[in-house]
């Protein structure tokens, strides 16, 4: 278990250099900003009759810190906030604390990320599999070549033909937000029709974005098992096929956690396409929405919690491979 | 592409690679066809937009109109020829991209080699932040940057992506320096008397070409994916025909997801990219096999 | 207990890869309750020959012709399914090279025992744990410490012990061991072929050893069976062969070994190289291209395997001794 609390502490560390460098980056760019937004934010609020003091407060419960003072006492001042979770708070939805807003939005990604990165780990392995076993075959032939061609097309293409096919040819699919808005939200029956209804679009894409990535991933990392001595040995040894199976099975999805990690952050990033694409009110959303209608504190605060989403799931799938991987655990690494 | 950074010193060895190179080729003629693809696109960046007008013509009573043989893909919300736009527009795209890819590709090289090289502080300070570039996610961190930058001609765009982008051809130039390294590479030109420059110029650089220019067609696929995404997301002013521009348009100006009329212009930059990505996909997969011996010989 | 030994013939075995034979009518017989040592370099074909015991030669290869009979079990070359795989691990038992990972690295030993007594419909697994454990024992390895790892945490010697308990477990009484010294220290090597001598005698079995150290038969073997080129060129018993080798490749085999006493000039390495599946050639004598006594019948004909007391030899020159 030192080796499980080793890494974590490790982690955790350069998670918070990473929030921290994407925090500073956050911060200069707004700074930097042509037209300095926080100087104009406090011009209107002079002009619509704040007293000087007042507008100076509003601006900094706005964007975190004061509109004057040195680079430094503002940097400063943004990090304090930062260090109570206080992100300002967003523009376009006025009075309403950005973490309050984005922890809303949060759902609406994680969700169906994780669902459809679910989905398509569970059907690229067992096709990896497939793939693997008949590779010299027809079957083999198709499950690589459909693997390498959806691996390779961007997220927004791959959304823009579903759409184009289910929505706008067959009308069969729904493109208008989370649910309904004619349905009465709540526990009940039509509202979670619609709610599943209106997911599905989004997370078949997840899903088949990252379909052939898994294919890919475990086909290759299968033909290497099979060739591993320890294979033949069971088989030399009478086990049971479900059991040389799961032998392989087990070693091979191995190296798929790193894999994991890494595609876990990269759906969130295309979040971005994604939810813009069906309407759909997650992070990414929040984001443009934020960069169109210049929504500073809440751009900030939605890219930030975006690296913290992915810093959070290369932290997981490290601990997962640690876990199962008694290499690791005992800290032999490669051994 | 790949002929500039294959260069070898000795023309018997440049005549046995593209030897190797046909014989490849031949094996499987959809690798033909990922060239000719290439080919083509290259031309269409090129010549292309010579074909038409600076300005299109415009017929506003042809509106969406229906693919035709004057109009392969149909014409747009204002009645303009939109294949006309798609080759127009792939200049901006495939400019960007190709410098997006040199700058990715030299950067990263570069850094790579010298992490790989050097070993020891160095390599750890490097690659930490190597691997820092690789976590903070590429697409929001644009999107933050477009507040600040609007990324006016196909160089910026390029510029900008590549230099966000290098981070995975460092860390993979890197594990091959080091491979190289392990197999007493390094060690025996150094024992020959020979300096740095030569051995990275002359002896690890030519060894490691291919991959680099692999990684590199690999670059170029994403810095297009990257830059038409930004404009679709129209988070960037249009400044020119691109395709992400006619993305935009045709989804959230000209209800292309509403109206199946608008179709056609939606499709074509779309078929557009997907005829690039499957002309790179089959190239890597011939390069894949030329340099990868394993491979070869079977 | 050595009743329950079987013996095994071993009649024309012929194994292809992609039509080039890497064992061509091989014919041999392992004597109930003896230990049989294979030598040959590599690309000799011993390895595919081990594996044809099992009727697992792996694709590409295939076994082309021949039969393998074991006493209760018939010819293995036409067992299929489930029953060849049954008799894997319960009749027959293989061990791997020290060096080979036969174990998956992910279970400790412990479970991957279940898992074959699983696989071999073992009711009284408690039973099959004590088994291992008297046998790790037996082999001077600590029982719960050895059932408790991973692979990784095993040093060679105790790897190629835990492999010797697996082939063992299930009560096979025939053995195949392939190179079971290679990549083992000196000390660690004397120790495990001890334990092998000690455990076939014990347990009653009929063992195969393969390997391309002439060091080690000499050490363990009843008989002696010398490889080349995918045939088999001279057997009979191990201190004979020794003593007094008959075919030219054996002599120089045996010439090649380096003695602790004696000049280091005596001990001459073969000339040339031993052949590939791809040059090892289609007609007449395999080992012609490196032989000291090449007549020209050695080109077209291949050599009949003739006995000579007690021996078996496949080589023309050896006849026109005899002749003469």
């Amino acid at each position: 278990m030192t080796v499980v609390v080793r890494k974590l502490a490790g982690h955790l560390a350069r998670g918070l250099v990473m929030i921290f460098v994407v925090a500073s980056i956050s911060f200069f760019i707004i700074r930097n900003i042509p037209g300095d937004p926080m100087l104009a934010a406090y011009e209107k609020f002079v002009a619509s009759g704040m007293d000087p003091a007042a507008a100076t407060q509003q601006v900094k419960v706005i964007y975190g810190f004061q509109p004057e003072g040195s680079v430094w006492s503002q940097y400063l001042d943004y990090l304090a906030g930062l260090a109570t979770l206080d992100l300002g708070q967003t523009v376009l939805n006025p009075g309403v604390a950005v973490t309050t807003d984005l922890f809303e939005a949060a759902k609406w990604t994680v969700i169906p990320v994780l669902t459809g990165t679910l989905l398509s780990f569970l059907v690229g392995v067992t096709m990896g599999v497939y793939a693997a076993i008949k590779r010299s075959g027809k079957l083999g032939d198709i499950l690589n070549i459909s693997g390498s061609l959806l691996h390779g097309v961007p997220q927004y293409v791959m959304a823009l033909l579903l759409a184009a096919i289910f929505a706008t040819t067959l009308q069969v699919l729904p493109l208008d937000g989370v649910a309904d808005i004619l349905v009465e939200p709540g526990f009940n029956g039509p509202y979670i029709a619609s709610l599943a209804q209106h997911a599905t679009l989004p997370v078949l894409t997840y899903c088949l974005a990252s379909y052939g990535g898994w294919t890919l991933a475990m086909k290759s990392s299968v033909v290497t098992v099979l060739g591993d001595d320890f294979i033949l040995a069971a088989e030399l040894r009478g086990m049971k096929r479900s059991i040389v199976f799961r032998y392989i099975a087990r070693n091979a999805i191995l190296p798929l956690f790193t894999i994991l990690a890494l595609s876990l952050g990269l759906l969130f990033a295309g979040a971005v396409f994604i939810e813009k694409i069906f309407n759909y009110p997650g992070l990414g959303l929040k984001l443009i929405d934020a960069v169109t209608n210049r929504d500073y504190s809440l751009m900030g605060g939605a890219f930030l919690l975006i690296t913290v989403a992915i810093v959070v799931a290369n932290i997981f799938a490290d601990l997962l491979y640690t876990v199962i991987d008694p290499r690791v655990r005992a800290g032999k690494e490669g051994a | 592409m790949s002929t500039i950074v294959l260069e070898t010193s000795s023309a018997s060895i440049r005549r046995d690679f593209w030897r190797g190179v046909w014989r490849v080729m031949k094996r499987k003629p959809s690798r033909m066809v990922g060239v000719v693809i290439l080919l083509a696109f290259a031309f269409m960046g090129i010549f292309g937009p010579l074909f038409y007008p600076e300005h299109l013509p415009r017929d506003v009573s042809n509106t969406y109109g229906p693919m035709t043989w004057a109009h392969p893909f149909g014409t747009d919300g204002q009645g303009k020829d939109v294949f006309a736009q798609v080759v127009t527009g792939s200049r901006y795209v495939l400019l960007s991209a190709l410098v997006t890819a040199v700058i990715t590709v030299v950067l990263g090289a570069a850094i790579g080699l010298f992490s790989g090289f050097k070993r020891g502080r160095w390599d750890t300070v490097l690659m930490r932040l190597t691997d820092m570039k690789l976590t903070i996610p590429g697409l929001p961190l644009l999107l933050v940057l477009t507040t600040v930058w609007q990324f006016g001609s196909a160089v910026e765009m390029g510029l900008v992506l590549g230099l966000l982008g290098w981070g995975s051809v460092a860390r993979a130039v890197r594990a091959q320096t080091l491979s190289l390294r392990e197999r007493g590479f390094i060690e025996a030109a150094r024992g020959l008397g020979l300096s740095t420059t030569h051995i990275v110029g002359k002896e690890l650089l030519p060894s490691m070409a291919p991959y680099i220019a692999m990684n590199m067609l690999i670059a170029v696929t994403g810095a297009v994916y990257a830059q038409v995404g930004l404009f679709f997301l129209g988070v960037l002013p249009y400044e020119a025909d691109n395709w992400g521009v006619m993305l935009n348009l045709a989804v959230f100006g000209g209800g292309a997801m509403t109206t199946p009329s608008a179709l056609p212009y939606l499709l074509a930059p779309l078929l557009a990219i997907l005829l690039l990505t499957l002309g790179i996909v089959l190239v890597v997969d011939a390069m894949d096999e030329i340099f990868n011996p394993r491979l070869r010989e079977e | 207990m050595s009743k329950q030994a079987p013996g095994v013939r071993i009649d024309g075995l012929t194994v292809t890869y992609n039509n080039l034979p890497a064992v061509r009518q091989v014919s041999l017989e392992l004597a109930a309750g003896t230990i049989t040592g294979i030598v040959g370099e590599s690309g000799s074909g011993k390895s595919t020959l081990a594996l044809s015991l099992l009727n697992a030669v792996q694709p590409p290869g295939r076994i082309a012709g021949g039969s393998v009979e074991i006493d209760g079990l018939g010819d293995v070359v036409a067992l299929r399914g489930e029953d060849l795989r049954k008799a894997r691990g319960a009749k027959i038992g293989y061990v791997f090279q020290a060096a080979q990972n036969s174990l998956n690295p992910l279970k400790t030993v412990g479970k991957q025992l279940l898992d074959l007594g699983r696989s071999h419909g073992v009711d009284d697994l408690r039973g099959l744990v004590r088994d291992a454990k008297e046998l790790l024992g037996r082999m001077g390895l600590d029982g719960n410490r050895v059932l408790d790892s991973h692979q990784h945490e095993l040093s060679g010697g105790m790897r190629q012990r835990v492999g010797i308990m697996l082939a063992l477990v299930l009560n096979a009484h025939l053995v195949v061991l392939d190179e079971p010294t290679t990549a083992l220290d000196m000390i660690t090597q004397a120790n495990i072929l001890k334990i092998i001598r000690e455990v076939h005698e014990e347990r009653g079995l009929t063992t195969m050893v393969i390997t391309h150290d002439i060091g080690v038969v000499a050490e363990v073997a009843d008989r002696l069976a010398v490889m080349y080129g995918g045939r088999l060129v001279e057997q009979g018993p191990t201190r004979e062969v020794l003593a007094s080798p008959q075919h030219p490749y054996t002599r120089g085999l045996i010439r090649a070994i380096p003695r602790l006493t004696g000049d280091i000039d005596e001990a001459r390495a073969l000339p040339g190289r031993p052949p590939t599946l791809a040059t090892v050639p289609a007609e007449g004598c395999v080992f012609r291209e490196r032989c000291p006594l090449r007549m020209e019948v050695c080109d077209t004909v291949d050599p009949e395997t003739q006995s000579i007391g007690g021996r078996l030899v496949a080589c023309h020159a050896v006849k026109v001794k005899e002749h003469a």
